[in-house]
């Protein structure tokens, strides 16, 4: 269980987390959403008891962060966004030390058994300055469960891995939300959307949104993208073609076409005065909502 | 003993024998140590008994120089890896993090110091040195280089770079040692007393190293060691601030 309470962090007049306050719960996945920058480390920072808040507070399984700084820590497994290795250790030393760091009661049972869950035994004995970087992540996250936390917190796990690792990374986030309470951050909408049972979005330190992935999406689709092409027109023809349609807010030429903003849905007549004024529609497809689509949205509508 | 200390311990000491650094070093050491008591007994055929305290007073200096190439690593890197940042979130304290690593330092320095015991047993082979000079030559050199090495920790905590924190303490060091001298370049006689109180070798040169163990020299080397490690601390907490 994770209680945010107002927690504010400031790094001199700059403030990095502005009091930001949310849940999570035993068996849920909670997803910090938002881009480079926007406080997602500096808010895990204070929850793992790395840093102290400057004002708010955080209760980790009932302890607060500052107050009970060892108890939390107890009860937390972090995996930072670089995973942190040494390089000169096998991977079961490796994560042997962590297990006896953490006061795991039988460390080399453990081990073994966390190696086994993150498909590492085969590599026991591997140095691991030698681990790919899907490996590495493997590891970190063997580091990160080898005392089985009830907390488990995650900075950006599938950053800088393959496709087919990634898919990996998630689906065992996902495992882990069965068992345990699993914050973990992310900038990739779509990802949030997949693993997470609730959604939290941050921009600039403040949270802009939160919610499960189903209520952000209908919050935040209240309009929509196109994207048209159209030949025999020209650019202002076309603009202005595009823009006399009902419902359409804007209209912005982009490579070829347009992209086109939509309070409803007008793909049909957008067909049909293309066909109608006599063009030819070469191209018509919805533009998915970029992260920063819904950032501007979100802070736009805020105003 | 505070939790989690020994476990850090161990990791170190581990990371030493693993590590050519650690080898190469004892084997410059063994070298020059070797070297020296060669040409030493050479003279002891001749011109003045074998010192015993011969090879403790030569790693006073040498110290000023492997020390910190001993302990640049401990804590530059874990800031450099990001390892840090968890151990920093790990249910243990900061002091036990910085013990841990100045214990295995100093464990390794002590395994050194044990292979040159050798040439006190060849000494003992072949004639019969002073083993009271020999004692306290060792004990001294001994705490000595438990100073050298907290210093060497508090520099490696200092910086993500471990050349200069490698660097930065072999100057102080140097300047550690170089007080004992103070007396050939200061005038003023109650200066001179007072910088060579605050140096390193004035604790070793003229007490331990010619046979005298007195408390003052012990709680001097204590003290570095505290202060030193009690600022190291300080500073690794001061990660959490950034």
């Amino acid at each position: 269980m994770i209680e945010v309470h107002k927690l504010t962090k400031r790094y001199g007049y700059h403030l990095a987390v502005d009091q930001i306050s949310f849940e999570a719960h035993p068996g849920e996945v909670v997803g910090l959403l938002g881009p480079n920058g926007a406080g997602k480390t500096t808010t895990m920072r204070m929850l793992t008891g790395f840093m102290p808040p400057s004002e708010g507070s955080a209760r980790i399984a009932g302890f607060d962060v500052l107050a009970d700084s060892l108890e939390v820590r107890r009860r937390v497994g972090y995996l930072p966004e670089r995973v942190p290795v040494y390089p000169d250790m096998t991977v079961k030393g490796y994560v042997t030390f962590w297990a006896k760091l953490r006061g795991v009661e039988k460390p080399r049972a453990r081990v073994d058994a966390v190696l086994e869950r993150v498909h590492l035994t085969d590599r026991r004995n591997t140095l691991v300055r030698n681990l790919s970087k899907g490996l590495r992540q493997r590891l970190g996250l063997a580091q990160a469960l080898v005392h089985d936390p009830p907390i488990v917190i995650l900075d950006e796990p599938t950053i800088g891995i393959d496709p087919q690792q990634v898919i990996e990374v998630r689906e065992a986030v996902r495992d882990l939300g069965k068992h345990h309470t699993v914050l973990f951050s992310t900038h990739i909408l779509s990802e949030a959307e997949q693993v997470c049972d609730r959604v939290v979005i941050i921009n600039r330190g403040k949270i802009i949104a939160q919610g499960t992935p189903d209520t952000l999406r209908t919050q935040l689709q209240h309009g929509l993208s196109l994207y048209v092409e159209i030949a025999g027109a020209g650019k202002e023809a076309g603009a202005k073609l595009l823009k006399a349609l009902t419902g359409v807010e804007s209209v912005t030429a982009q490579g070829n076409g347009f992209v086109v903003r939509a309070r409803t849905d007008v793909r049909g007549e957008v067909a049909d005065r293309v066909t109608r004024a006599g063009y030819r529609l070469l191209e018509l497809r919805p533009v998915a909502m970029t992260l920063e689509d819904i950032f501007l949205d979100l802070v736009g509508r805020g105003k | 003993m505070l939790r989690g200390t020994g476990t850090i311990f161990w990791r170190e000491v581990g990371q030493y024998f693993a590590s050519p650094v650690a080898y190469l070093i004892a084997f410059a050491l063994l070298l020059l140590t070797g070297l020296l008591f060669n040409s030493d007994l050479t003279f002891s055929l001749t011109q003045k008994p074998a010192d015993p305290a011969l090879i403790p007073s030569f790693l006073a200096l040498a110290m000023v120089f492997f020390a910190p190439l001993l302990t640049m690593r401990m804590l530059a890197e874990e800031s450099r890896e990001g390892t840090l940042e968890l151990l920093l979130t790990a249910p243990v304290s900061d002091t036990a993090v910085v013990i841990g690593k100045f214990l295995s330092a100093w464990f390794y320095y002590t395994i050194l110091l044990l292979l040159t015991f050798t040439y006190q047993f060849i000494l003992l082979a072949i004639t019969q040195p002073d083993l009271g000079l020999a004692v306290s030559a060792y004990i001294g050199i001994w705490l000595y280089g438990g100073a050298t090495l907290a210093v060497g920790l508090l520099f490696s905590s200092l910086t993500e770079n471990q050349i200069v924190a490698a660097f930065l303490s072999m100057s102080v060091l140097l300047l550690l040692w170089l007080g004992d001298i103070a007396g050939e370049i200061v005038a003023n006689l109650d200066l001179a007393r007072v910088l060579r109180q605050l140096s390193l070798g004035g604790h070793f040169s003229t007490s331990f190293a010619v046979g005298l163990l007195r408390a003052e020299d012990v709680a001097y080397y204590a003290g570095i060691m505290v202060v030193m490690l009690f600022i190291t601390t300080r500073i690794v907490e001061s990660h959490r601030w950034r």
